[in-house]
């Protein structure tokens, strides 16, 4: 569904992500684990188009589209769900999911909203609210449930869990695999590599910029190298 | 009664540096710059609105709307040329890319209808309304200013609260990066706020030279600054802070200049800027954000 070979991102001078190749397929639930700073975040807004790779390419669907732009990634079903919810604080919470479904051009908003409501019926209780006011696992729950809005093939998310009480972590990671049950292929970018690697089914780990360990997500939490470097022991 | 009047007219001026200050506001809730070219869109307006109004004799209607057509364009295409590939760069560079694109508007002005001064008819007429058994007069203009303003209030109100085009236009304020990852095409965006805001400062510049008859090329500049103080004054970004900003000016500066001094009117404007920036720096509605890193 996804591919991505030998992506080189910069910033500035700076050699951020250095011949990163990935793929995901359709059903999978994939994570990138690793360190602050080693490169998840800015693999992740490469594929979505927020950023551009110096060399490399990211084919998703079978077409190539490292040169589209971000908004028309959106058409084509690829969604991400930003590091730090960035939902728009000023907006109600209906409008922010009516934001989601910008791309979905003449679509049946009410049925989207309906389906995030389902999912998150905390949102519709608070669907009249603005944005800024709800508590930090609401946000990370309307910012999921605005990236379903425009139905996407492939969902990244972007450290759901970050900043947010271990219980909540629990509920955002089970909805996570609820949507991937429901059909959505999933890549998680996480620092929490524990919660990631028992959602997930293939892992890649990277350190500085660069995949250092690939494979079967049980496979690499019993990993001793893991398990001493990502996992606490 | 002359307070009566003098409040009226301090409302008609500004209602016109609301129309001229929404622009500005608008401009810097999405693009986060301060366009000083849009003084000198106004002018252009007025200019056009003039030559097809006295030269072909269309009826003043189709002058406004071509002239709103005419700035609209001018607007799209500041943008594109100068103002689109510095999206990246330091506000610096921005600013001053906006005051080089004032000068060159005024000056292609010059070139274009010389510095002789035109005289501008009221699109109004001259017919001025009396009230209370006419001790109190007011002028078809100003009526006119006062309604406009009004109805723009509304329809921007509407369109910001319930367009599809207009909640994108407020997501694109907040977190351009969010917006695109919504699908949302943060460019045309951009370019559709220029061209709203020019379309407003025709309007603006024909009201403007109807109350004040001489259209030079450099018409623009100094109701452009003040506009400019007034949505600062109402707090920058916000479209009703701009509304109120425009209105509050408008009437200091008429009762400066009708109380105190004709001369110190434009210093009496500023010092209340001051003023005012000094107690609430984010002006009267602006919210206090904190620059994110």
């Amino acid at each position: 569904m996804l591919t991505v070979t030998d992506l080189n991102v910069y910033y500035g001078a700076i050699h951020a992500v250095k011949g990163i190749s990935l793929e995901v397929n359709e059903g999978e639930i994939v994570t990138l684990i690793g360190a602050n700073g080693a490169g998840k975040s800015t693999t992740l807004q490469t594929i979505s188009g927020l950023l551009r790779p110096r060399t490399g390419t990211v084919t998703f669907l079978g077409e190539p589209i490292t040169n589209l732009p971000a908004h028309k990634r959106v058409e084509r079903g690829l969604a991400q769900v930003p590091e730090g919810r960035r939902i728009f604080l000023s907006m109600t919470v209906a409008e922010n999911l009516e934001m989601g479904a910008y791309s979905q051009r003449g679509a049946d908003t009410a049925s989207g909203m309906e389906q995030v409501f389902t999912l998150f019926p905390r949102l519709q209780e608070r669907r009249k609210q603005i944005a800024g006011t709800l508590s930090g696992g609401e946000q990370q729950m309307l910012a999921m449930g605005r990236s379903l809005m425009s139905r996407p093939k492939l969902l990244m998310l972007d450290e759901p869990s970050m900043g947010l009480a271990p219980i909540l972590v629990e509920q955002i990671f089970s909805t996570i695999v609820e949507m991937n049950r429901a059909g959505t292929t999933i890549l998680l970018v996480e620092q929490n590599a524990q919660m990631a690697l028992s959602v997930a089914g293939r892992a890649y780990v990277l350190e500085t910029g660069q995949i250092v360990m690939q494979g079967n997500a049980r496979e690499l939490s019993g990993n001793e190298e893991v398990k001493k470097a990502y996992l606490g022991g | 009664m002359s307070f009566l009047s003098h409040l009226i007219s301090g409302i008609s001026l500004g209602s016109i540096y609301a129309i001229i200050a929404l622009g500005y506001t608008m401009v810097y809730g999405i693009a986060k710059m301060l366009n000083f070219a849009h003084g000198d869109v106004i002018m252009v307006g007025a200019y056009s609105c003039f030559f097809l109004m006295s030269r072909f004799h269309l009826p003043v209607i189709v002058g406004v709307v071509a002239a709103m057509l005419v700035c609209t364009l001018l607007g799209v295409t500041i943008e594109r040329l100068a103002y689109k590939p510095l999206r990246a760069a330091p506000a610096l560079a921005v600013l001053i890319t906006a005051i080089g694109v004032s000068y060159f508007l005024q000056n292609a002005a010059l070139l274009l209808w010389t510095s002789n001064p035109k005289v501008f008819p009221s699109i109004a007429g001259n017919t001025s309304i009396k009230l209370l058994g006419g001790q109190l007069s007011i002028s078809p203009t100003a009526l006119l200013s006062i309604a406009s303003c009004i109805v723009i209030m509304v329809a921007l109100t509407w369109f910001t609260s319930s367009t599809r085009m207009g909640k994108a236009m407020r997501a694109c304020s907040e977190d351009k990066g969010a917006a695109q990852l919504m699908g949302i095409n943060v460019n045309v965006t951009i370019s559709m706020v220029f061209a709203i805001g020019s379309a407003l400062a025709a309007i603006a510049g024909i009201l403007l030279c109807s109350a004040y008859p001489t259209l030079t090329p450099t018409t623009g500049s100094m109701p452009g600054i003040k506009a400019f103080t007034a949505a600062v004054f109402g707090g920058i970004g916000s479209i009703p802070g701009a509304m109120i900003g425009g209105i509050l000016l408008g009437i200091i500066e008429i009762f400066g200049k009708a109380y105190i001094s004709t001369q110190l009117s434009d210093a009496i404007v500023f010092l209340v800027l001051i003023i005012v920036l000094l107690v609430r720096p984010a002006g009267i509605l602006g919210k206090t954000v904190q620059e994110k890193v």
